[in-house]
């Protein structure tokens, strides 16, 4: 074979150096590119699993709230009754206290019936003016309505019904 | 003028404008949009995770509201959640009376989220101050008690025959409402 050159012939690659240059600037480019691209696509799935999350967590303590908030409810529901019951009872013995301290020393009581909006005393007094100043008059102060009657007895005393009652309306118009 | 430009160097030309647009495209085409994503949902869960903070310490504090209610109101609580018992009762009470006996409990009606037994009694005192003291006692006892009308009160030689209502409030529960019934027969 006849040689043209004296110098041996190199082999031409695809890769020259400006090929080189320009392969590397752009693989770093894509690299940054899909990094940025995986860091972001990893970004949103982890924000959206961590939205979910916290949804959830919202919700689970939505309804646990409204079970406490039920709860608080009731428990003041229960003391505004227990308040009210002990009140009613309060009320109820300082009503007895007063009744037996309404009664006089002369005037002995057989029964006494409290009623709802009432009051039936049953009793025995020695004359009806003792009955009339010392038990009528305050009886008629505290009820809206009273009635009396007797009947006398063998020792020359009187056997009496008192029978009393606070009308409901005034009661409530008063108020 | 011949512009002399060797294949290779359009080569090169070509791949760089082809990467070039590759690179443009991506960037405008997949990355921005990918990225104005990321910015509004971090916001967003940023906002979500600050309302849930908030919501867990609205959540405490509830929370911590009800454990002092239900401490400070103990015996309120254990008061309605139980069940009416005559031999219990009769038992507690007994050292306010000569005699006293619970001659029935009813199941009345239902109010406001309670059950309300009536329960009859009678009973016999010493002197009317025993009963005070019996009406002191009911407001400290084992369920919530209201001492109703009518309330009698009848001389008996040296005592005082008594009978009154009472009014029993518990919780209502199907549950507790047939303990009750059974307990009363």
């Amino acid at each position: 074979m006849m040689k043209y050159s004296y110098i041996a012939p190199k082999r031409k690659s695809i890769l020259t150096e400006e090929m080189q240059l320009l392969l590397t600037f752009f693989a770093i480019t894509l690299f940054m590119l899909f990094t940025t691209f995986s860091f972001l696509l990893y970004k949103n799935y982890s924000f959206n699993k961590d939205k979910a999350m916290v949804i959830k967590e919202k919700q689970r303590l939505e309804e646990s709230m409204g079970k406490l908030q039920a709860d608080i409810a009731f428990i003041e529901v229960q003391k505004a009754l227990s308040e009210r019951v002990y009140t009613k009872n309060t009320v109820l013995k300082e009503s007895i206290t007063n009744l037996f301290d309404l009664i006089p020393t002369r005037i002995t009581l057989s029964r006494a019936e409290l009623l709802e909006n009432g009051l039936i005393l049953y009793g025995i007094t020695p004359n009806k003016d003792i009955y009339n100043f010392m038990l009528q008059a305050p009886l008629r102060s505290i009820f809206h309505r009273t009635y009396s009657s007797f009947y006398a007895q063998e020792n020359g005393w009187l056997r009496f019904v008192s029978t009393n009652y606070i009308d409901k309306e005034e009661s409530i118009d008063e108020n | 003028m011949k512009i002399n430009i060797s294949r290779q160097h359009i080569y090169l030309m070509a791949l760089s404008f082809f990467l070039f647009i590759f690179v443009l495209v991506f960037s405008f085409g997949v990355l921005i949009p990918q990225g104005k994503e990321y910015r509004i949902k971090r916001v967003e869960l940023k906002k979500l995770s600050k309302e849930l903070r908030a919501y867990k310490n609205l959540h405490s504090e509830t929370a911590q509201t009800l454990q002092d209610l239900r401490s400070k109101n103990r015996s309120i609580i254990t008061a309605f959640d139980a069940t009416f018992n005559p031999e219990r009762f009769e038992k507690q009470n007994k050292q306010y009376f000569s005699s006293l006996k619970v001659k029935e409990v009813d199941f009345s009606k239902v109010e406001d989220q309670f059950a309300i037994y009536e329960v009859n009694t009678t009973s016999e005192i010493s002197s009317p101050t025993n009963f005070y003291k019996f009406l002191d006692a009911v407001n400290k006892s084992d369920w919530m008690i209201e001492v109703n009308f009518p309330i009698d009160f009848k001389r008996d030689g040296e005592m005082i025959k008594s009978s009154f209502k009472m009014k029993v409030y518990c919780n209502n529960n199907d549950t507790n409402a047939t303990a009750s019934s059974s307990e009363a027969k």
